[in-house]
């Protein structure tokens, strides 16, 4: 009996085991071209907020019109809401992927819509990615083919938020 | 004046005690081979030795009496002497021991600071012997490791029973020591397993569960006491060569080197005695050109033990063991397509590295039932990464321990003791700070006739660390074990644990890979309470049946995490942790003395009760299993690992775009197959083993973006006279 199971355990670990386990991905489904950081939220959250989301214009929002979907370039998966902060990168599971070039604002965005909507007033923008310790102007991401452009920070502070694009409430 | 007259009195006092007779003997197998590495012990006292590596053992300064002798190791049957009157004689005794895998009797001196039966313990514990890491031609003590039952390794980092996943060393809650004497560095409280050479280690002793009672900080999630071997009463030399290559990767996107990458090793040991002066020293040279590039490894590592029996009643211990490494800086894969490679502006980078350490155990016996044991240490070590912040650390730690064992009775031992430590650490990571501690601890053994044995111990802690606030604690532990009936005994252990901070977590401040961490200097310690409920059942033919729950509670659990005011990373006090399992334990005599299996199941659930997540780095089931298979002077084995799919890991890396495809990982299946022959040329002891690691070539990670060894062939040749 003892005998029996021993073959049978063999048996099933030669199975198991001859299994390769991990595998590279297949050739040009490594995407490596996008960014990320950190999204750090200060103060109570508002209430009603249906989705959290960090979005990318590749050119500045300088009037209502600039909020389309033509300037749009990047929109992540749904911020949690109520977190303290998050790790993200423009690689996950992104409801728009990146692609290589410039952008000129990048943002976290509000909205408490029951659907997405492309309407500026239905967003709040609740922090900006500001480089070099500008706060005066949003930083510019540039973006390369095959390369990640990490530390593209944001602090959202509900209690004292940044300037609004045109367009809004 | 009066602590001259102190010494004077004390010696006085020694000397008392002349010596009435001896007990002496050697141990073989039934092949009349020596046997290296016994337990033995005098019954109902606290004494007891080993046999050497010609299977001598002995006992001086035996007062007029009666005495039992017990000789036992993992393998072989228990023996148990008639009574022996000592009355101005010396006895030999010549035993023979015949093969019989049971574990129950092995005798362990890690638990309660004394030897004990493991059979008698309130908590779970087991062994490695030397014979389990000679066999597998492990480079480093880690590697033999992850074999031992309720042990997981990350990479290095070791954990009982969940206590700790993966945090590139910052701060262990697993007690490492030699010989007694803990060896974690004073800067990142890391275990730098390398810096003893394997072939000097007697036995591995695994506690399990929470030992702050006995051991203080660190031991929060057990203990594991090296053992290093005795000095043989007889010129001994020992020389072990290997060599061997890692197979080519699984995939041709992998095939970094196209080439076979090579590993070799030799250990040269010598030891003897002369008069009351014994000594043994030891070299090793490790050279690993690594399957993964920019991890290759030179190693050089020392070891030097003496002991000095000054007379009959006090003896002096002094080990120096140090190494001197150097070796690639490899952290994690460029991505999936490049395993084996770190990404491109990594490449070239390492580590250079010089430790030592100094050990001195004074032993002084006031009489058989009474002695006292001191234990000093100084731990020096040096690293510094050849990479773009160059990061530098030199870091000291001096630990002073005074021990005194103590049978006041023929049922009761008291062990008591005091411990300080102080440390100073100069690093452009850690800064600059100083720490010290100080700790007192006793603990009560008692058996009473049912046969239940009770034991009692707690300890109190006063610790500070540089600007940190200073703090004491107070830990607690009881223990129950009784013996149902001749084949089932229970246990049962309740206790608290605690870890203080390392510097490294309280004052690590760097940039690397997108991430800055900075210090946090309001990090306080954490603590737990442990609970362990066990049973051991002897079965049909000496097999043997072990199973243990277990669950441990943690408060400010340190971990690494966000600072919401700026975004940096920094070690906090946040959270609420809860580890619970069952592990069960068995080993089956299938043929006696021809086949044997041993498996280890543990299911682990282990989860921030907080967050409502898993802890990262502890898998949900594991199993390891061995087959062992005697025939003749050959031997041969089979070891296999399952662990069940990670469910956490470092995401945040993942999501920072620090290791692309990160996220990769799979329940491991690892298969390890050996051989061993046993033979004597020209009347010299030859061993020859043959090892296939990962015969499978099964693709894993035990941390994030790193491969776990592929499979690899070893050769390696012992030779002993």
């Amino acid at each position: 009996m003892v005998k029996k199971i021993l073959v049978i355990l063999i048996t099933g670990i030669c199975f198991l085991s001859c299994g390769k386990g991990i595998s590279p991905e297949p050739e040009g489904k490594v995407n490596t071209t996008g960014f990320g950081g950190l999204v750090v939220f200060k103060g109570k959250w508002p209430t009603g907020i249906k989705r959290t989301l960090i979005v990318a214009f590749k050119n500045p929002l300088n009037s209502a019109g600039d909020f389309n979907a033509f300037n749009l370039g990047f929109v992540s998966d749904s911020i949690p809401y109520g977190i303290s902060s998050i790790f993200y990168s423009s690689l996950k599971n992104p409801l728009l992927e990146i692609l290589p070039g410039v952008y000129s604002y990048v943002a976290v965005a509000q909205s408490s819509t029951p659907t997405i909507s492309l309407t500026r007033k239905d967003w709040k923008v609740v922090g900006i990615y500001y480089s070099n310790g500008n706060n005066s102007n949003p930083g510019k991401l540039i973006i390369s083919k095959n390369e990640f452009v990490p530390n593209i920070n944001i602090t959202c502070d509900f209690d004292n938020p940044p300037p609004q694009p045109p367009g809004g409430e | 004046m009066k602590i001259l007259s102190l010494i004077i009195t004390f010696f006085i006092f020694n000397s008392v005690f002349a010596q009435i007779g001896s007990i002496s003997g050697r141990i073989t197998d039934t092949n009349d081979q020596p046997l290296a590495e016994v337990n033995v012990i005098i019954t109902g006292t606290v004494t007891g030795t080993s046999t050497d590596s010609l299977g001598y053992f002995k006992f001086s300064d035996l007062r007029r009496g009666n005495y039992i002798i017990e000789a036992s190791i993992i393998g072989y049957k228990k023996f148990i002497s008639d009574t022996l009157l000592v009355n101005n004689n010396n006895i030999t005794l010549n035993i023979m021991l015949t093969e019989m895998p049971v574990q129950s009797e092995q005798i362990v001196v890690t638990a309660g600071k004394y030897a004990q039966r493991i059979s008698e313990l309130p908590v779970s514990a087991s062994i490695i012997t030397s014979k389990d890491i000679s066999e597998r031609n492990v480079q480093s003590l880690d590697y033999a490791m992850r074999y031992a039952p309720g042990v997981t390794i990350n990479l290095d980092q070791v954990s009982i029973r969940g206590s700790s996943g993966y945090s590139r060393g910052a701060g262990t809650r697993v007690l490492v020591a030699m010989d007694g004497i803990p060896f974690y560095t004073e800067d990142t409280g890391e275990i730098i397993w390398e810096i003893l050479p394997t072939t000097e280690i007697s036995r591995v002793e695994i506690i399990k569960g929470a030992s702050s009672s006995l051991y203080g900080s660190t031991a929060i999630g057990g203990v594991i006491n090296i053992i290093t071997k005795d000095i043989p009463d007889h010129p001994y030399t020992y020389l072990k060569t290997y060599l061997g290559s890692y197979d080519k990767p699984s995939y041709k996107e992998w095939d970094w080197s196209g080439q076979y990458r090579p590993f070799n090793g030799i250990t040269f040991t010598h030891s003897n005695s002369i008069n009351n002066f014994g000594y043994t020293v030891s070299a090793m040279r490790t050279e690993n050109s690594s399957y993964k590039q920019s991890d290759y490894l030179k190693r050089y590592t020392g070891f030097l033990k003496t002991v000095y029996n000054i007379n009959n009643l006090n003896s002096l211990t002094f080990f120096a063991t140090g190494v001197n490494q150097n070796h690639g800086n490899f952290l994690y894969w460029r991505d999936s397509r490049h395993a084996l490679q770190p990404p491109a502006a990594d490449e070239g980078q390492h580590v250079t590295s010089n430790r030592y350490m100094l050990g001195l155990i004074y032993k002084t016996i006031f009489s058989q039932d009474f002695f006292i044991t001191l234990r000093t240490s100084y731990y020096n070590t040096h690293w510094k990464d050849e990479t773009a912040s160059m990061d530098d650390s030199r870091a000291q730690l001096l630990r002073s321990e005074v021990q005194s064992t103590n049978q006041l009775s023929h049922n009761l031992i008291l062990v008591s003791g005091v411990e300080a430590t102080t440390g100073k650490v100069k690093s452009n990571i850690f800064s600059n700070p100083t720490s010290k501690g100080f700790g007192i601890y006793s603990q009560a053994d008692y058996k009473l006739p049912f046969p239940l044995s009770i034991s009692l111990g707690a300890r109190y802690d006063y610790s500070k660390l540089d600007t940190l606030k200073s703090y004491s604690d107070f830990s607690p532990k009881i223990g129950f074990n009784y013996r149902v009936s001749e084949n089932t005994i229970l246990r049962a252990s309740a206790g608290k644990g605690f870890r203080a901070p390392t510097l490294a977590e309280a004052y690590t401040s760097t940039s690397a890979s997108g991430i800055t961490i900075k210090a946090n200097p309001a990090l306080g310690p954490e603590h737990n309470y442990t609970f362990e409920f066990g049973i051991g059942q002897t079965l049909l033919n000496d097999n043997l049946l072990d199973a243990a729950y277990f669950q441990s509670e943690y408060y400010d659990f340190i971990e690494p995490g966000v600072d919401p005011k700026d975004g940096l990373v920094q070690f906090t006090n946040v959270t609420r942790a809860r580890l619970q399992g069952v592990e069960v334990n068995l080993n089956l005599n299938v043929i006696p003395n021809i086949i044997e299996f041993n498996a280890d199941y543990m299911y682990l659930w282990a989860r921030d009760i907080e967050k409502k997540m898993s802890l990262k780095y502890r898998p949900r089931n594991l199993l390891y299993a061995s087959l062992n298979y005697f025939w003749d002077e050959f031997e041969f084995g089979a070891d296999f690992r399952f662990w069940s799919k990670i469910e956490a890991l470092d995401f945040e890396l993942v999501d920072l775009g620090v290791v692309p495809d990160g996220d990769k990982r799979v329940p491991v299946y690892v298969l390890d197959l050996r051989g061993t022959y046993n033979t004597n040329l020209l009347s010299i002891p030859v061993r020859v083993n043959l090892n296939a690691k990962n015969i499978f070539n099964y693709n894993y990670i035990e941390i994030i973006g790193n491969l776990s060894p592929i499979r690899n062939f070893s050769l390696s040749l012992e030779v002993m006279f």
